[in-house]
């Protein structure tokens, strides 16, 4: 009887461990199963298409002729401007690789995933996508990615390294990588003939931030979050959020917190900590925060909002890389100043676009203020008085009268 | 010398009292010498942030007593934190707080339950199964949040548990009745020590969630509960003596399985602080380690309550204070309280004659204070690896003192020897 009993435990256990072992791959596999969902949806399309069919034949067949003509371009070691040969048209194969926690996060990824949900539509692409598990397996994804797609997307720089060497192995198959220039700045080309690097200029659109910060505090003290000090990039953040505070006012008190140092990535991810700091930051002074710091932002909210029902007075957040105000919970929705908008969907879907039409560039890509690739929302209307006075020093960006640092302390 | 007998002849509590005295006499003048007219090392804010920090890993912490004193090493204490995280949530946003605190511990008791039958059911090594619950849990609650949520990654904002501050201490409420504020009145004079000591337990008797309040009420509870009582002596038994337990006709099986999952009961409780006090919401990974850090303080506690408290409040404290540190300056200062900290280490041992862990802790000591000369901000990273070090140097240095049960890890199986 007592052996029948544990026997039945064990079953339970084993099984509890198969489901959640499934659970993860389940996840995995449904996001593999909506890609499935698209091609038998495009089926239908892609049969259509198959009237013109002997034309796109031939299409690809040049195409890879044209991969051929391309190594040879390489060796003449002008590859940057020129785009690398004619377009797959439609209906090739794009392997999305999300940076750690994928699709849902509510910033970064989401924002990837609205591109390519809007390349699927317009080209009609078939769409695999991978969100690593763990940050070791990056390699392995954009391999397993490359074997199928004609076009492999990394979304986040930490894809660099391993695109890289993934890239060579792969010629046939094009790269895109998001905030990573994909550079050999030494040599001054791109580090694979193959591989392009897609990068914003954050501070630009930071800076106008900092503008609508300078303009909308009552405390003359403003503050800033970033998720992790070390390699450059979130410092990109503060240096155009400074500046763009003090054009309106050079007196302006701007502190500022990184949660960790590289190559700690949790402060991407530590919302709890944020929290922590940005409370510090409204109890000396700061009646508003940017927080440039992937989903640890929500923490800052929150911060804000228990900081404003303790104290009476109207502290605010400042949301980053998409429009927080519409991701954030309804409940912290009223703090949501405004977002600097980094358009990862646009760099997404362009690149894809490029790779339809055969205008593909390697190396690397800017998206700045005046492509469309930063920008700032209006969500909530809550600084709908000063939009002129931030699309005034928006046009001084553009028109290169105003040039943002991108390193902070200037 | 006499006055180092006359500590050790003093109660636990009165013992630790003057511990935390010296501590923030230690603080207090560190702090005078940093530039800058904030007191932040003794703020209220800074002792509130410290007992903030070091719920979660108090809380592991004590789980894992349960689950050692029972002779089962708990390492899963990481899984059963993430369930608690989950499960916390989700409870508080079916059913209110209390709902999420009672199903965040019914979570991690699940773990602890899978753990017990693991280790003591099937005789599992204690270690392989709690790396599979640290590599399970996280991929349950990943599912579970697909499902429930519909978004895997996070939920949605969860309802917060209340606060208390201490009457007439403090300032606190009684029934909506105003009582004064006696330690901010003291803390608002200014005087010297005195001041920063009030203003330091101000700072821990006041705005503290229920979580908070639960926590420390653990720690003589457990004391109480595994050193004074019928059920701890047996629980005890499991992990020191199974075999002599048995043989007078104690049940070890039985007080092993409710151990774990006392343990793992603890450790989803920790887990729905985080959740539901630190983050406001369930998110993957948020735990980010800190069910190891607990079994870091349960060895640096030696597998006593009183001493993972002082571990967890050591933990915490750096790592509180460094994050509403914005200028740097007290991460700073804290260079020089460890430079001290490690030249009183260096002195306790010239009495003990150790001569190496004099050199060892002298030299540490005085890199820690040229560090501090040379420099005008600390790494942001110093904080995060204090917990760390913290017990690397008490490994190094106690750790003859430090006795964990004695059959801790040991495979019992019932009837054997």
């Amino acid at each position: 009887m007592r052996n029948k009993w544990k026997l039945l435990l064990a079953l339970l256990a084993i099984f509890s461990l198969v489901a959640a072992a499934c659970g993860d791959d389940d996840d995995d596999t449904s996001t593999g199963d909506d890609s499935g969902e698209t091609e038998t949806d495009e089926g239908g399309e892609e049969e259509g298409a198959e009237d013109e069919a002997p034309e796109e034949e031939g299409d690809m067949e040049e195409e890879g002729d044209m991969e051929e003509e391309d190594s040879e371009g390489e060796s003449e070691g002008d590859m940057e401007e020129e785009a690398t040969g004619e377009g797959l048209g439609e209906g090739f194969n794009v392997g999305l690789t999300f940076d750690l926690l994928g699709r849902g996060d509510q910033s970064f990824n989401d924002s990837a995933a609205a591109g390519i949900d809007r390349a699927k539509e317009d080209f009609g692409v078939n769409v695999s996508e991978i969100t690593p598990v763990d940050a070791s397996a990056r390699g392995t994804d954009l391999q397993l990615q490359a074997e199928n797609a004609d076009l492999v997307i990394g979304v986040g720089f930490s894809f660099a390294a391993d695109a890289a060497t993934v890239a060579a192995e792969n010629p046939d198959v094009k790269f895109a990588i998001i905030d990573d220039s994909m550079m050999d700045f030494d040599a001054g080309e791109p580090i694979a003939p193959n591989a392009a690097g897609l990068v914003f200029s954050e501070e630009q659109g930071s800076y106008l931030v900092g503008v609508a910060a300078a303009l909308k505090t009552t405390t003359n003290k403003v503050g800033f979050i970033g998720g992790m000090a070390g390699i450059g990039l979130i410092e990109k953040f503060e240096a155009g959020f400074e500046a763009g505070a003090k054009s309106i006012n050079p007196d302006i008190e701007i502190v500022s917190q990184y949660i960790t140092e590289f190559p700690d990535f949790a402060g991407f991810e530590a919302p709890d900590r944020a929290k922590e700091i940005a409370s510090a930051m409204y109890e000396e002074g700061a009646d508003i925060i940017y927080a440039a710091a992937g989903l640890s932002g929500s923490g800052m909210f929150q911060a804000a909002a228990e900081t404003t029902e303790a104290t009476g007075t109207k502290v605010w957040g400042i949301g980053v890389d998409s429009d927080q105000y519409l991701t954030v919970d309804p409940a912290v929705q009223e703090y949501v100043l405004t977002s600097m908008l980094k358009r990862v969907d646009n760099a997404v879907y362009l690149v894809t676009e490029a790779v339809a039409n055969g205008t593909f560039v390697a190396g690397e890509t800017r998206y700045d203020l005046a492509s469309g690739g930063v920008g700032y929302s209006t969500s909530g209307g809550f600084i709908d008085d000063i939009t002129d006075q931030i699309d005034a020093a928006a046009d001084d960006i553009i028109s290169g009268a105003v040039e943002v640092p991108t390193t902070p302390g200037g | 010398m006499k006055a180092l007998e006359a500590l050790n002849r003093m109660p636990a509590w009165a013992r630790y009292m003057i511990y935390a005295l010296i501590g923030i006499l230690v603080l207090t003048v560190v702090e005078s010498f940093e530039s800058g007219d904030v007191s932040r090392l003794t703020a209220d804010t800074a002792s509130r942030a410290m007992l903030k920090w070091s719920v979660p890993i108090l809380l592991a912490g004590l789980g894992g007593l349960y689950s050692e004193r029972a002779g089962v090493v708990n390492i899963g204490l990481e899984g059963m934190m993430i369930l608690g995280t989950w499960f916390g949530a989700w409870g508080a946003l079916e059913w209110g707080p209390t709902a999420g605190i009672i199903i965040g511990m019914a979570g991690g008791a699940i773990g602890g339950l899978i753990h017990a039958i693991a280790t003591v059911g099937f005789g599992v090594d204690h270690i392989i199964s709690g790396v599979a619950i640290n590599i399970m849990a996280p991929g349950a609650t990943t599912f579970l949040s697909s499902e429930v949520f519909g978004n895997r990654t996070q939920s949605p904002n969860v309802p917060g548990v209340g606060q208390f501050t201490m009457p007439v201490l403090a300032g606190g409420d009684i029934f909506g009745l105003e009582t004064p504020d006696i330690l901010g009145s003291i803390a608002d004079q200014e005087i010297f020590y005195l001041s920063d000591i009030a203003n330091f337990s101000r700072g821990l008797m006041s705005e503290m969630s229920l979580f908070t309040v639960m926590a420390l009420a653990l720690v003589p509870i457990t004391a109480w509960a595994v050193w004074r009582t019928r059920f701890g002596l047996r629980l005890r038994i499991a992990g020191e003596a199974p075999y002599a337990g048995e043989s007078l006709g104690v049940d070890i099986i039985k007080r092993k399985y409710q151990g774990v999952i006392i343990s793992g009961a603890l450790a989803g409780l920790a887990g729905a602080s985080i959740s539901m006090e630190l983050a406001d919401f369930y998110q993957e990974g948020q735990t980010q380690g800190r069910g190891f850090i607990g079994l870091a303080a349960l060895i640096f506690g030696n597998w006593k309550p009183q001493g993972i408290l002082a571990a967890a409040l050591l933990f915490g404290y750096p790592f509180g204070v460094s994050l509403r540190d914005l200028d740097g300056s007290s991460t700073h200062a804290l260079l020089l309280v460890v430079a001290l900290g490690l030249a009183a280490v260096a002195v306790w041992a010239w009495t003990r004659n150790a001569k190496s862990d004099v050199i060892l802790a002298g030299s540490f000591s005085l890199g820690m204070f040229v560090w501090y000369l040379l420099s005008d901000t600390a790494p942001d990273w110093l904080p995060n690896t204090m917990p760390y070090v913290i017990v690397l140097l008490v490994l190094v240095f106690a750790a003859q003192r430090l006795r964990m049960p004695a059959a801790d890890g040991l495979v019992y199986r019932k009837g054997g020897s």
